[in-house]
C-alpha cells in the first residue's frame, strides 16, 4: 500500500507540516526546522533532511535528520559552511549540499561519508536538482549560472587530468539574475531542462545540445517551477502570486496564460511540486498557505494552512511512502528504523590511504524488510567483505556456490516457462487477430 | 475504224512497194505509255510578309522596331555586328517594358546563353553587360536557383575553351553570378574550383597582362569568402525550430562543402607559385602597380579563406572524437602544404619597398602585410615557425595597436583611417589567444599595445565593439572567469585598468551605440555577478552618472544614457545594478537611481523593475531598511505627474500624464512595505517622513499615493499621532475640493467620473473611518472655508475674487455631497452634522443676501447647492 504525502517546511522556525495528499489529514509535525528554499528533502523513503537556516551567520551549517516517525531531531550534523541547496537522490543513497561559497559537497548516507566536494559555482547555490535517472546533477546558482554535472565524471580523476576537461559537462550562463528554480523532464540525457530566474525569465535548454532553447518572458520573476508529466509545459509560480503556464514549445517569448493565484495577490509563490499521482499540483505561497490546484480546471482543491499563516511556505515535496503490512509490523520496522538513521555527515573529506577510488552502487533489495543500509556499499565497505570472505575459507565458498548453481537452475526454469507463457500468449493473439480479421 | 481496216487488206493483197499513209488532221496521237507526269499541283501557296509591313501593335518593340521574338533570333545571326545590335536591342526593349522580362524570363537565358562563348569580344563583352545591367538586378526577388542552372552549363563550356579570351569572360560572368545568387558557390563548388585552379596555373600565358589574371583572380577570392569560416554562421538562423524535432544533417553548411578540402590545398598550392611569381616585382624599385597590387591581395585573401576553412573542418572532425583538443594547426594542413606556407608565403613577411615611396604605395604594402599577418595567426601556433619571422609579425602587429606602423621617414603620410581600423579589425579577434600563450616578454608588449588601442578608440568606431569582445575574451575564456585571479600579475594589472575604463565608456557611449553598450554591460554583469568587482571611486561615479547625469545640471530632463537605452540593454543593466548595490552599495548611487525612476522618459515597466531590483537587494540584505523606506517614499512623493491646465486633466490618456503609472507605483510601493514587516511599526518609522511630505502640499496625485500607503500601513482604530493627524487635516480639505474641481460640471454623474473620483476619495474614505477626530476637524475647515468665503463676497466688489470665492464654496458642497453620496460615508459624517448645518446655513444665508457681487447666476448656483444639501442634511438626521 502507498501513501502520498506533503512535506512543507519554512524559513521560519515552524518545523516541518506533513499532510495526507489524499485525505487532507494533518500528520506528524517535525520540530524544529527553519529551512532556505531548496534545503528540504526526503531521503529516499526513509527519512527527512533539512538544512537550517539558524546557523547562516556562524562558520559552520547544520543538516538535521528527522526519521519519519519522531518528531524530535534524531541525527544533527554540522558541515563547514551554511548549506543553501540540499537534495537527495532518488533511492537516497546519496545526499547532495551546495554551500553559500558556491561549493557542492556529496554524501554517502549510510556512512556519513563526505565523498567529494568541489568549487561548482562562483557564489552561492540556489537549488540542486537530480536527472530522472540520477545520473546527473543540475545545479543553479545565485549569479544566475547553471550547470549540469556528470556524477560519474566527478569521480573520475584520472581520465579528467588526462583530458584536462573541465568538471562540469555544461553550464548555461545566459541568465542575468539568479536561478530560483530548475526542473528536468524525464528524457534522460536527452532531457530538457527549464530554469526559473530572478530575471523574469524561464529557459528552456537542450541537456544532449547543451544550448539554450527558449526563453520565455514572464510578468513576474518566477520562484518555482513545476513539469507536467504530458512533458509540454510547465507551471511557473511568480513572485506577484500567479501560476502561469509556460509551453517548452512555445513560439512566443511571453508567457501571458496563467492557471489561477492565491487568495492574497501580495503573496508570492514560493514553492510548486506536481503530484503524478491524482494530477495535482501543489503551491506553497508567502502567505503560509499550501494550495493543491486541479491543474485540468485551473480550480484549487483544498488548502493546508502552515505555521499559523505566518511563515513563508518555502518547500513542498511530495513524498510516496510504503506502507508496511499492519500496524504491529510497522511498530517494529519503527523501532529498527531508530536505529538504523544513518550516523551523521562527515565535515571533511578524509584523506589518506582509505580514500576509495570509485563508487559501486548495489541493487536495492526488493522487499523493505531487509534492513535497508546494509545493501548500499562504497567500495572500501565491499573490500572488507571480500577480505571477510577470503578468511573464512572455501567451506563458505563453496556453499555459496551450490546457492548459485541452485539459483541458476531456477532462473533457467523461470525462463523456459516465460517463453513458453509468451508462445501461448502469442498463438492467442495470432488466433484472435485472424478470427477478427475474418469476421 | 471500219474503213481503215479495208485497205489494209487490199495492200496486201496486191503487193504494194509503198505504203500510202493517209493521215486525217485533227487527230492526236494517243499518249506515249512511259510518259512522265508534269502535272504541277499545290494547295496554297503562302508568301511570307515582310516584316517592316508587319503590324506590331501590341508587342514590346525595341528602338529599332524589333519584336522580341525578332531579336532573340538575330542573337544568333552569322553576322558579329548583328549579334551585337541584337543584344543592344534586347537591353534596350527590357529598359522599356521590364513586364516583359518576368514573363520571359526563362526563354530569354534560354537563347541567350548561347552568346557566352561567342568568337566575337563585342558580343561578349554587350552580353555580360546586359545580364549585370538588366537581367540580374530585376531577377533580386524571386528565385533564381532555376536560372542560374540553365547558365551553369554554358558557363563551364565556356570555361574550358580553348580561346583564353573566351575563358576569361565565362569566369568574369561566373563572378557576376555569384555575386547575385551567393548559393551557385556552394552549389557547384567542387567544379568551380577545378576550373580556377586550371586557369590560374596556366598564368604564365597571361602573366603579363595582370588585369587578366585578375578576372580569374577576383572571382575566386570572392567565391571562397563565400565558405563558412564560423560557428555563428550556421547557427544563427536555428532559433525557432520545434523542439525535439528531427534534425537534419543536410541542412548544415559546412557539410556541403565537406569534399572541397582535398580541392582547396591544391588551389593553396597553386596561390602561393602564383604568388611566388610576383615577388622579383614586389623588390622592384618602382613598387607595383594597381593591377599587380589588386592580383596580389587577391591571392592573399583567397589563400586566407582556404587556410580558415580548412582548419575549421578539422577542429569539427577532432572535435567528434576529442572534444577541445588543439593542436598545432599549421600542421593540420596537408603535409605538402604546411612547409610551403611557412617558408614561401610567411617567409617572405614583412614585403617591404625597396625605396621610399609616395604613400599610395605604402599603403598597399601594408595592406599585404597584414592580410599576410592574419593568415600568420590563423596558421600558427607559432612554435613551429623560426623564431625570428614570429618575431617579425609580432612587431607588426604591436606596430599596428599603437598605430606607429613604418613612420621611420618623416615624411610619410600615415595609413588612411579606414584601411588602419579594417586591419585593426581583423587582427583584434585574436589578441586574447595571443595574449594568453605568449612568453611574458611579448605578453606585456602586447598588452601594453593593446590598452593603447582601446584608450584610443572613438566611441563611435566599429574598433570599440571589438576591444570590448577583447577584453572579455582575456578576463572570461572559454566561460571561466580568469578576473585578478592570474597568476601573472602584469596581466591583473592591465584586466584592472581596462574594467576601470568600463563605465566611462559605457557614459560616453550613450545611447548611440546600443550594440556596444550592450556588450559593455554584459562584460560588468558577468564580472559582478561573481562579486569580482571591487569599484575604485570613479568606477564607482560613473556608474552613478551612466543612471544620472542629472546631477551636473538642473535643467538637464533627458536623464542618464539608462534611460535611453533600448529595452535589452536596461534589462541588463538593472541585472548589473543589482550585483552591483549587492558589492558596492552607496547613498550616491540610491540617490541617482532615485532621480533615474524619476525620469519621465522612463517607461512603466522599467520603473517596476527597479523597484523589484531594489527590493531585492533590500531583501537580500545589502540595503538598509531606512534607505529603502526612503527610496520608497521619495519615489512616490516626488514622481511627476503632468499637469494640464484645468481640470479635464482626468480626461486624458493616462499614458500621457504618468498618472496610470503613478498610480502602478503607489500599488507597487504599499504592497512592498506591507511586506516589509508589521504594518504598524513600519506605519511608526515612516509617519514622521510621510507627514513631512504632506505637509510640503504635494500635488493630489501624489498626496493620494502617500494616502494610500498610510492606509495601508494603518489599522483601525487609527495609530497615527495627534500631530499627524492635525497636518492631515490641513491637508484634506485642499485635497478634496481638488479632486472636485476635476470634475466637469455636465459629467457629474457619468460612472468614468465617479470611478476616477472613488479612487481619489477611498484612502480618505478610510481615514475618516479609522478617526473620527480627523472627519470633525476636516468638515470644521470646510466650514471655516465657506464662512470666510462668504463673508469674503459680501464685502468684496471684485468680480474675479468674488467668482473665485463661490467657486469655492460650491466645491466645497460637491465634496460634502459626494462624501453623502456614499453610504457608508454617509453614517460616518452623520456625527458631525452639526458642521454641515452650518454649511447650509452659510450657503441659505448667502442666497438670500443681496449681495451685490453675486450674479444671477451665482445666485442660481447657491440656490441649487442650497436645495440639495438641505436634502442632504435631512437624511443623515434619519
Amino acid at each position: 500500500m502507498e501513501e502520498t504525502t506533503v512535506i512543507a517546511s519554512s524559513s521560519f522556525d515552524c518545523g516541518i507540516g506533513s499532510w495526507d495528499l489524499k485525505t487532507g489529514n494533518e500528520q506528524l509535525r517535525f520540530k524544529q526546522c527553519a529551512s532556505p528554499s531548496h534545503g528540504l528533502t526526503a531521503v529516499g523513503e526513509k527519512f527527512l533532511a533539512a538544512s537550517q537556516l539558524r546557523n547562516a551567520s556562524g562558520s559552520s551549517g547544520s543538516v538535521f535528520f528527522w526519521s519519519w516517525n519522531k518528531p524530535q531531531v534524531e541525527v544533527r550534523s554540522f558541515p563547514v559552511e551554511s548549506i543553501t541547496a540540499l537534495t537527495a537522490n532518488s533511492e537516497g543513497t546519496y545526499i547532495v549540499g551546495g554551500g553559500a561559497s558556491g561549493d557542492i559537497f556529496i554524501w554517502e548516507v549510510a556512512t556519513g561519508k563526505l565523498l567529494k566536494k568541489w568549487h561548482a559555482h562562483y557564489v552561492s547555490v540556489t537549488c540542486l536538482v537530480f536527472s530522472g535517472d540520477d545520473s546527473l546533477l543540475v545545479s543553479g546558482s545565485q549569479d544566475g549560472s547553471v550547470r549540469v554535472w556528470s556524477l560519474i565524471r566527478l569521480f573520475d580523476d584520472q581520465q579528467r587530468q588526462h583530458q584536462e576537461r573541465t568538471l562540469y559537462e555544461h553550464k548555461f550562463d545566459e541568465h542575468t539574475m539568479a536561478v530560483n528554480d530548475i526542473v528536468i523532464d524525464y528524457g534522460g540525457c536527452n532531457a530538457l531542462i527549464v530554469s526559473a530566474s530572478k530575471d523574469q525569465t524561464c529557459k528552456v535548454w537542450s541537456l544532449s545540445q547543451g544550448k539554450l532553447l527558449r526563453s520565455i518572458i514572464f510578468p513576474s520573476k518566477i520562484n518555482a517551477l513545476a513539469l507536467d508529466p504530458g512533458g509540454s509545459v510547465f507551471y511557473a509560480g511568480g513572485g506577484d502570486g500567479n501560476i502561469y503556464i509556460g509551453a517548452l514549445n512555445s513560439k512566443s517569448d511571453y508567457a501571458t496564460q496563467f492557471l489561477g493565484s492565491v487568495s492574497d495577490p501580495s503573496k508570492a509563490i514560493t514553492c510548486l511540486a506536481y503530484c503524478a499521482d491524482g494530477n495535482l499540483l501543489i503551491s506553497g505561497s508567502e502567505g503560509g498557505v499550501i494550495c493543491v490546484w486541479n491543474p485540468r480546471s485551473g480550480q484549487p482543491v483544498r488548502s493546508f494552512t502552515f505555521g499559523h499563516g505566518k511563515g513563508p511556505v518555502n518547500n513542498i515535496q511530495v513524498v510516496r511512502k510504503t506502507i508496511v503490512g499492519n500496524a504491529n509490523k510497522a511498530q517494529s520496522s519503527w523501532k529498527r528504523n531508530v536505529s538504523s538513521l544513518p550516523p551523521p555527515l562527515e565535515k571533511y573529506e578524509r584523506k589518506g590511504d582509505d580514500t576509495m577510488d570509485g563508487i559501486v552502487i548495489v541493487d536495492p533489495p526488493l522487499s523493505s524488510d531487509v534492513p535497508v543500509y546494509s545493501s548500499y556499499r562504497s567500495a572500501d565497505l565491499i573490500n572488507e567483505q571480500v577480505k571477510e570472505l577470503e578468511q573464512q575459507g572455501s567451506a563458505a565458498t563453496e556453499i555459496e556456490m551450490e546457492r548459485l548453481k541452485l539459483e541458476y537452475k531456477k532462473s533457467i526454469q523461470m525462463n523456459d516457462q516465460w517463453q513458453k507463457n509468451y508462445e501461448n500468449l502469442l498463438q492467442v493473439v495470432m488466433e484472435e487477430e485472424l478470427n477478427g480479421g475474418s469476421n | 475504224m471500219v474503213r481503215s481496216k479495208a485497205p489494209g487488206k487490199k495492200q496486201q493483197k496486191k503487193g504494194v512497194d509503198f505504203k500510202k499513209i493517209k493521215r486525217k488532221l485533227g487527230r492526236k496521237l494517243p499518249p506515249p505509255k512511259n510518259a512522265t507526269n508534269t502535272e504541277i499541283k499545290s494547295q496554297a501557296i503562302v508568301l511570307p510578309e515582310q516584316s517592316v509591313g508587319a503590324d506590331k501593335s501590341g508587342f514590346a518593340t525595341s528602338k529599332k522596331g524589333l519584336t522580341l521574338d525578332e531579336l532573340l533570333k538575330q542573337t544568333s545571326h552569322h553576322n558579329a555586328k548583328v549579334r551585337k545590335n541584337a543584344l543592344h536591342g534586347i537591353k534596350d526593349l527590357l529598359e522599356h517594358n521590364p513586364a516583359e522580362l518576368q514573363s520571359l524570363k526563362y526563354a530569354i537565358v534560354d537563347k541567350l546563353r548561347e552568346r557566352l562563348s561567342d568568337d566575337d569580344k563585342s558580343v561578349r563583352d554587350t552580353f555580360y553587360l546586359l545580364f549585370d545591367s538588366k537581367i540580374f538586378p530585376s531577377c533580386v526577388e524571386d528565385n533564381q536557383g532555376p536560372m542560374v542552372s540553365r547558365l551553369m552549363p554554358y558557363i563551364f563550356k565556356a570555361m574550358a575553351e580553348s580561346s583564353v579570351e573566351v575563358r576569361l569572360m565565362a569566369f568574369k560572368f561566373f563572378h557576376l553570378v555569384v555575386k547575385h545568387y551567393p548559393p551557385t558557390f556552394s552549389l557547384y563548388a567542387d567544379k568551380i574550383l577545378e576550373n580556377y585552379k586550371d586557369i590560374i596555373q596556366k598564368n604564365h600565358f597571361y602573366v603579363q597582362d595582370r588585369s587578366k589574371l585578375n578576372v580569374a583572380l577576383s572571382g575566386l577570392a570572392h567565391c571562397l569568402s563565400l565558405l563558412p569560416c564560423d560557428e555563428s554562421d550556421t547557427e544563427s538562423h536555428k532559433e525557432n525550430e520545434p523542439l525535439l524535432a528531427y534534425e537534419q544533417d543536410a541542412a548544415n553548411e559546412s557539410a556541403r562543402f565537406a569534399h572541397v578540402s582535398g580541392r582547396l590545398k591544391e588551389i593553396v598550392g597553386v596561390l602561393i607559385n602564383c604568388f611566388q611569381d610576383f615577388i622579383p616585382l614586389i623588390h622592384t624599385p618602382g613598387g607595383f602597380d594597381e593591377k599587380s597590387f589588386s592580383c596580389l591581395h587577391h591571392i592573399l585573401c583567397s589563400i586566407g579563406y582556404a587556410i580558415k576553412f580548412s582548419i575549421r573542418m578539422h577542429v569539427q572532425r577532432q572535435n567528434m572524437w576529442l572534444p577541445a583538443y588543439e593542436d598545432d594547426t599549421l600542421m593540420l594542413l596537408d603535409q605538402d602544404i604546411a612547409p610551403l606556407i611557412s617558408k614561401k608565403l610567411l617567409g617572405s613577411f614583412p614585403l617591404n619597398p625597396e625605396n621610399n615611396l609616395s604613400g599610395k604605395v605604402d599603403e598597399r604594402y601594408f595592406i599585404l602585410n597584414s592580410v599576410l599577418t592574419e593568415i600568420f595567426l590563423e596558421v600558427s601556433d607559432w612554435s613551429h615557425l623560426h623564431t625570428d619571422l614570429c618575431n617579425r609579425f609580432l612587431v607588426f602587429i604591436e606596430n599596428t595597436l599603437l598605430d606607429k606602423v613604418t613612420r621611420s621617414h618623416r615624411q610619410r603620410k600615415p595609413i588612411p583611417k579606414p584601411i588602419y581600423e579594417k586591419t585593426l579589425l581583423a587582427l583584434l579577434p585574436s589578441i586574447p589567444k595571443l595574449i594568453l600563450r605568449m612568453d611574458s616578454d611579448w605578453r606585456e608588449n602586447l598588452l601594453q599595445a593593446f590598452t593603447s588601442t582601446f584608450n584610443d578608440c572613438k566611441p563611435e568606431s566599429p574598433l570599440t565593439l571589438a576591444c570590448i569582445s577583447v577584453v572579455r575574451n582575456v578576463i572570461i575564456p572559454n566561460g571561466d572567469i580568469h578576473y585578478l585571479s592570474e597568476s601573472d600579475p602584469t596581466v591583473t594589472n592591465y584586466q584592472r585598468v581596462w574594467v576601470n575604463k568600463l563605465p566611462s565608456l559605457l557614459n560616453q557611449l550613450g545611447d548611440k551605440h546600443p550594440l556596444s553598450s550592450q556588450a559593455v554591460l554584459k562584460l560588468l554583469l558577468d564580472l559582478g555577478r561573481v562579486g569580482c568587482l571591487n569599484a575604485s571611486p570613479t568606477f564607482e561615479e560613473d556608474i552613478i552618472n551612466f543612471f544620472n547625469p542629472c546631477s551636473q545640471g538642473e535643467g538637464d530632463v533627458s536623464g542618464g544614457a539608462f534611460a535611453r537605452l533600448p529595452r535589452e540593454a536596461q534589462d541588463l543593466a538593472l541585472a548589473f545594478l543589482y550585483y552591483f548595490t549587492i558589492n558596492n552599495f552607496s547613498s550616491p548611487l540610491l540617490e541617482s537611481i532615485v532621480s533615474c525612476c524619476l525620469n519621465p522618459q522612463l517607461e512603466p515597466a522599467v520603473l517596476c523593475r527597479i523597484v523589484e531590483v531594489v527590493h531585492d537587494a533590500y531583501s537580500a540584505g545589502y540595503i538598509q531598511i531606512t534607505d529603502h523606506f526612503s527610496f520608497l517614499t521619495t519615489l512616490v512623493a516626488r514622481f511627476k505627474v503632468v499637469q494640464e491646465e484645468g481640470q479635464f486633466s482626468m480626461e486624458c490618456k493616462e499614458q500621457e500624464t504618468h498618472r496610470g503609472t503613478l498610480k502602478a507605483l503607489a500599488e507597487l510601493v504599499c504592497l512592498r512595505l506591507s511586506k516589509m514587516g508589521d504594518g504598524s511599526l513600519v506605519l511608526q518609522i515612516l509617519e514622521k517622513v510621510l507627514l513631512e511630505q504632506i505637509n510640503l502640499k504635494p500635488w493630489f496625485d501624489n498626496g493620494c499615493a502617500i494616502l494610500r500607503i498610510i492606509c495601508t500601513l494603518d489599522s483601525k482604530p487609527t495609530s497615527l499621532s495627534e500631530s499627524s493627524i492635525a497636518t492631515l487635516s490641513e491637508y484634506l480639505p485642499g485635497y478634496l475640493i481638488d479632486i472636485v474641481k476635476c470634475i466637469p460640471e455636465d459629467k457629474e454623474n457619468s460612472s468614468f467620473y465617479i470611478q476616477t473620483c472613488l479612487y481619489y476619495l477611498i484612502p480618505c474614505y478610510f481615514m475618516f473611518e479609522r478617526s473620527s477626530k480627523l472627519t470633525e476637524e476636516v468638515l470644521k475647515r470646510m466650514q471655516s472655508i465657506v464662512s470666510e468665503n462668504t463673508k469674503a463676497l459680501e464685502s468684496v466688489q471684485d468680480r474675479e475674487s468674488g467668482r473665485n470665492s463661490l467657486n469655492l464654496i460650491q466645491c466645497v458642497v460637491s465634496v460634502v455631497l459626494l462624501m453623502h453620496n456614499d453610504v457608508k460615508v454617509r453614517k460616518i459624517i452623520s456625527s458631525s452634522k452639526s458642521e454641515i448645518d452650518l454649511i447650509l446655513q452659510d450657503v441659505i444665508s448667502l442666497q438670500s443676501s443681496g449681495s451685490t457681487s453675486l450674479t444671477v447666476e451665482g445666485k442660481h448656483m447657491m440656490k441649487m447647492a442650497g436645495e440639495r444639501l438641505k436634502i442632504a442634511s435631512n437624511s443623515l438626521v434619519r
